[in-house]
This record gives C-alpha cells, sequence and structure tokens, in this order.
C-alpha cells in the first residue's frame, strides 16, 4: 500500500500483549471511520491513534494524526502524526487500564508499556524529558498528560511534547483513566510512494503557489488577531512549522531570556502559541503577553486545559493561577474549540483531519477534499469512497 | 555547486530529511537522509546538519554555520548517526531540499 504501513496495532494495557492487524485498501481515506469501527470491533472504550493516508506525503501541512476515544478525537500535528506513521502502524488500538501509572513505547512495529518508578509525580514536561532521556532520543514525540490528566480530570489537556492546543476534548482524562501516563512513538519506517517524481514535483508546484498565495507567516498572528497586540509581539521569537507546513500557525514567545537571543542558553525560556481561544480568553481576563504565557505555560505542565481555569479564574495574576492548579475541583470543563473552528462545516475539519493534513492551514490556503485527493493522486493509486 | 544553509530561515519544517530520502531510495524514511534537522524544542533551538562530501559535517545553526565539527545534531543514538549516513550527492545537479524548501533556508550556489 502506497502511504501507508497496511498495519494496526492493538496492545491491551492490562495483559501487555501486542497483536497486529492488517490495513485494508478500502479503508485508506476513510481513518476516522476506521477508529470508530475498530473501537466498536476491539472494545470496550478503547483509544484509538491513527493517521491520515496522507500523513507524511509532500502536500503540504500533511501532518496530521489523531487520538480517537470514546467518540471524539484530538489532531496530533507538529512532527507527531509523522512520527507516528514511521513507527511502523497505521493505526494503534489501546485496550484496558494499566496496572501502574507509565507510558506506551511505539516504535518500529513494536509496542511495550514501561512502568518507571516515579512516573505519576512527574509534570508533563518532565515526563517528555524522562521519556526521551531513558529511550535516548531527543526525537521521540510524547503524548503527555499531566497530574490532571491521571485523576481524570474533565478539564485536563494532553499535551503534545511540551505544546497545548489540540486537545480541546477532555483526551488527558482518557488518558488517566487508563493509567497513561503518556504515549511516545519514534519510527525508521518506509513508505513507499506511486510515483514519487511526479508526486515531489506537484508538491514543488503547489508548495511554491500556496507560499505566493499566502505571504511570509506571522506566525499564529497569521491566522487570528489575538497575536497581533504589541506585548505579543514584543516577546516573539520565531515562528514554528509542523511537518510539511510553508505557513506556520506557531510563536515561540520567550519570557525568560532576550527574545531576539538565538544562541542557546536558557533549557526553557519560553512558550510555543497555537491555542488562540487560551490565548483570547487570557488577554480577555486582563493577562499581558508575559503572564499569559506563563498562565499557558503551567496548565501545560499540570495537564490542565487553558481556557477552562482562565474561565475560573477572579483575577488575572500568577498566584490565582496556582492556586487554581493546585485545586481542580474549582475548575469546570469550558469547552472551547481552537483547530475545530478552523472550518465553519465540522465536516471539512473531520475530513481534513483524517486525511493527514492541518485544518487550520488548509482552510486558509483553500480546502477542498476531491481536488486534495486528486492531487495526491501521484502518490497514492486508491480512489476514495 | 554546493547547498547553502540559512539557519534563521528555517522553520523547522522537516521536509528537506524526507524529500533527501526520497532522491535516495524512492520512499519516505528519516533514515536515510543527508541531512538531519536538529531540534531543542523547549527553547526552540532548530538546526540543519548537512553531511557533504568535500566538507564534512555543515551544521548550520543559529550561531552561524560551520564544516568539519563531529556528531553535533546527529540525532541522538537512537535513530541512525548522520556520520553512518551517505553523504549528500546534490541529487545528481538538481537538489531537492533546496526546491522544496519553503523558505529558501536550502538554496544552491556555485
Amino acid at each position: 500500500m502506497y502511504l501507508r504501513n497496511g498495519k494496526i496495532g492493538v496492545y491491551d494495557l492490562a495483559t501487555k500483549e501486542l497483536e497486529a492487524q492488517e490495513l485494508s485498501e478500502e479503508d485508506n481515506f476513510q481513518s476516522l471511520k476506521v477508529a470508530e469501527r475498530l473501537a466498536v470491533e476491539l472494545g470496550p472504550d478503547p483509544l484509538v491513534l491513527g493517521t491520515g493516508v496522507l500523513t507524511a506525503s509532500f502536500v503540504p501541512a500533511a501532518c496530521a494524526g489523531f487520538v480517537w476515544a470514546n467518540g471524539g478525537f484530538m489532531p496530533i500535528l507538529g512532527h507527531a502524526g509523522v512520527e507516528l506513521k514511521f513507527s511502523g502502524f497505521d493505526f494503534v488500538v489501546i485496550k484496558g487500564r494499566g496496572n501502574r501509572p507509565g507510558y506506551l513505547w511505539i516504535r518500529d512495529g513494536m509496542i511495550e508499556f514501561v512502568e518507571p518508578e516515579g512516573m505519576a509525580a512527574l509534570d508533563s514536561w518532565k515526563r517528555t524529558d524522562k521519556v526521551r532521556a531513558d529511550q535516548g532520543d531527543g526525537k521521540i514525540q510524547v503524548l503527555s498528560v499531566g497530574p490532571w490528566g491521571d485523576h481524570s480530570n474533565a478539564a485536563s489537556q494532553v499535551v503534545v511534547n511540551y505544546w497545548g492546543g489540540e486537545d480541546k476534548v477532555g483526551m488527558g482524562a482518557e488518558f488517566g483513566k487508563r493509567n497513561l501516563a503518556a504515549v511516545a512513538f519514534r519510527g525508521m519506517g518506509e513508505l513507499e510512494l506511486k510515483e514519487p517524481e511526479k508526486h515531489f514535483e506537484d508538491a514543488v508546484l503547489l508548495m511554491s503557489e500556496h507560499v505566493q498565495k499566502l505571504g511570509k507567516s506571522e506566525g499564529i498572528g497569521s491566522y487570528s488577531e489575538v497575536a497581533k497586540r504589541d506585548d505579543f509581539r514584543k516577546l516573539f521569537h520565531r515562528a514554528v512549522a509542523c511537518y510539511g507546513c510553508p505557513h506556520p500557525c506557531r510563536s515561540y514567545l520567550k519570557v525568560s531570556e532576550d527574545p531576539g537571543e538565538f544562541r542557546l542558553m536558557a533549557k526553557e525560556p519560553g512558550y510555543l502559541h497555537y491555542d488562540i481561544p487560551a490565548l483570547a480568553k487570557a488577554f480577555d481576563m486582563g493577562f499581558d503577553a508575559k503572564d499569559a504565557t506563563l498562565a499557558i505555560m503551567k496548565c501545560a505542565k499540570a495537564g490542565a486545559e487553558p481556557v477552562s481555569v482562565l474561565s475560573a479564574l477572579s483575577s488575572p495574576n500568577q498566584g490565582a493561577i496556582d492556586a487554581l492548579l493546585s485545586k481542580p475541583s474549582d475548575v469546570k470543563n469550558v469547552r472551547a474549540a481552537n483547530f475545530e473552528s478552523s472550518f465553519k462545516d465540522v465536516g471539512d475539519y473531520r475530513s481534513a483531519v483524517g486525511l493527514g493534513i492541518c485544518p487550520r492551514y488548509w482552510a486558509k490556503a483553500g480546502y477542498d477534499f476531491q481536488a486534495v485527493v486528486a492531487y495526491a493522486e501521484s502518490a497514492l493509486d486508491v480512489k476514495p469512497l | 555547486m554546493r547547498l547553502r544553509i540559512e539557519p534563521l530561515k528555517c522553520i523547522c519544517c522537516g521536509l528537506c530529511e524526507t524529500v533527501c530520502s526520497l532522491n535516495k531510495d524512492y520512499v519516505l524514511t528519516p533514515m536515510t537522509s543527508s541531512i538531519i534537522l536538529h531540534m531543542e524544542d523547549k527553547a526552540n533551538y532548530f538546526g540543519l546538519v548537512l553531511k557533504t562530501k568535500s566538507e564534512g559535517l555543515l551544521v548550520a545553526r543559529p550561531e552561524g554555520t560551520s564544516t568539519g565539527q563531529q556528531a553535533a545534531g546527529s540525532g541522538g543514538p537512537g535513530a541512525k548517526p548522520i556520520l553512518l549516513r551517505e553523504p549528500c550527492d546534490l541529487c545528481g545537479g538538481s537538489p531537492k531540499c533546496s526546491r522544496i524548501c519553503p523558505t529558501k533556508c536550502i538554496t544552491v550556489e556555485g
């Protein structure tokens, strides 16, 4: 199969057994439906990691994978979706519950549940650090939860490596109830293309057209007015792209060193913003860009969804954030769409993520499902259903 | 003819890595490319390491570019180190990484 591993991993956290299934070619363009079907067939109540058929291709912004559970899903962006695909699986179904908190380690067609001492005491950033240190590879992609997820708080969030913005559906709680402190993946996989040279040439042409149309990226400011404030711009360090994206929506702000410093000086000098509703809520509450960044960073470390936390805030100061993060019962889950609001039609959002492309980017570049699929025919030989 | 890398133009999209493997093996894989994206996520520090035939490793990091260094940015011991990979052959005269790079961080000179 082109652009697919052809493999579904089914892992039981309780028995620590892995079973592999073949992926049908008929399912190629229906990734979210595949996840839903797998959940029914292999349940009860599994968690499903998935990739789109175009994930890791040269179609612009072909960076998306997803996590599906209990009828909802979150996209996984950055380099995580691509790395999941290179791990050797197109989908991974996670069944059962671990006996103690640990992380699922997926690589090169293998899956194991690792239960290190002290995992539960770590925040989400330290979990990512630990997985990468223990496995000896700084490029491992980690979906991590913090204490809020461990306690299955409805207002928890999964962070992708260190950053939040993808999980607006309470996926952190789904991780917590399975004793999943994190899911990590890395791979040395190979993906075949139908016509490699043609796919490359088509991509160069389309990328060039998009770059001309969209102009130079201002990071999140290219996608939302919320980041066009002067105090935000003063802290702006650099825009960062997800895999294959020519017009990134991610802005890194430095809050503990000069934003103009490009040398590697501090380990944690700032935060990568792409959570538009979180920033908007922080500014609504009266935070400036620095305090908004610090507040959202603290939420990411705790594994708490920031719009929910900020909505419960009585006054805009860091002490109040700290107090709320230590008392989750005072925070109600507030559903705030981030990538979900890229399109007016939620069907377009589902189809873009299901294909493996970033909904935010494609909403801006001009999304048409059939056109994207037609464009991708140089990479694939399967027509959509 | 050689590749010129301006690291501050890099946005970390990673296309250069996968397109390099396409040229070598006609497949997409992060394991055979002659160019590696090096990232320190939390510090938002990233750059590129290119294995060349004539200059050894070209390390392009935010501080600037240098050649001949060993191991820096190899991708870590969990992946295939760049020193074990084939050097860049400039795709036979039309380097794919420079053609697909959306910010012109990688260009051809000479």
